[in-house]
């Protein structure tokens, strides 16, 4: 067994895994701050309440959707994708909207929240430690 | 997992690439803000204009800033200057020279200071993130 398996480490690593694509995307909006016609993208949020229920759960047998007109699973956790962002504050002359600080804002929240997933991880780590007779 | 933000931190590496492009191509235009034509039918130093573009770079599979092109500016006039001792002024005795406004160059040069560090700092937290992923490791 890997720690992998057990629901929280799974929900933290889904929520690390969306965090990592978020950064990526926030520093293409950085890099392309004077591209003309450039549009800002974000990605959707999750919700990752919805995600650690499904994965903490662990059905056994889960059916697979192989056609888009197939009803979704229960358990199913939503993809996010890249989508241009709908409100922007300003645009230049030259079609480009992306505002740094704003850009700046949102990688310093998503670094925030990434400190709290390794430090949470870290944490859990700790006691599993202690359960098995380890000070950590 | 790290796959993300080494993509990240090569976006921002492109982003830093194309605004130092951008900081050369200022600095010879400010270098050259004086290069009067030589011969009154010679035209003088023209004003170099760099544009963006976000490009799919196929290697690494995501979009990354390229330098468009670099053009030259010839929607501006040549400013006259009143020099007649000099070897290119025409009969009244004026020489055109380039149509660089080293006002509009500094400031263009502020603002591409500014866009480098806004890369900076995202590839500095792209770094941390990685580093804190790879801590996990130690303890």
């Amino acid at each position: 067994m890997t720690t992998q398996n057990i629901g929280l480490f799974k929900a933290l690593g889904a929520k690390m895994d969306y965090l990592d694509q978020r950064q990526r995307v926030i520093a293409q909006n950085i890099a392309n701050a004077d591209t003309p016609s450039y549009l800002p993208k974000d990605l959707l949020p999750v919700d990752f309440g919805k995600v650690l229920k499904s994965v903490t759960s662990e059905p056994t047998v889960r059916p697979e959707t192989t056609s888009a007109l197939h009803m979704p699973s229960p358990n199913h956790i939503d993809d996010p994708k890249n989508r241009g962002q709908k409100k922007v504050y300003e645009e230049a002359p030259y079609g480009n909207s992306v505002i740094l600080e704003e850009q700046m804002v949102r990688s310093s929240r998503n670094q925030a929240d990434y400190n709290l997933m390794t430090n949470l991880y870290t944490k859990n780590v700790n006691m599993i430690r202690m359960a098995l007779g380890r000070q950590g | 997992m790290s796959d993300e933000l080494f993509g990240a931190m090569g976006i921002s590496a492109s982003g830093m690439r194309v605004q130092s492009t951008r900081v050369r191509v200022v600095s010879e235009n400010l270098a050259n803000s004086a290069t009067a034509a030589t011969t009154p039918e010679e035209t003088p130093y023209t004003r170099q204009i760099v544009t963006f573009k976000n490009q799919l770079d196929k290697q690494v599979g995501y979009d990354t800033v390229r330098v468009k092109e670099i053009d030259y500016d010839t929607k501006k006039p040549y400013p006259l200057k009143y020099m007649p001792d000099h070897p290119g002024a025409n009969e009244e005795g004026y020489v055109r020279m380039p149509n660089v406004d080293t006002l509009i160059e500094t400031m263009d040069m502020r603002e591409a200071q500014r866009s480098y560090e806004a890369n900076l700092g995202m590839l500095d937290q792209s770094r941390n993130m990685a580093l804190q992923t790879i801590d996990l490791l130690r303890r």
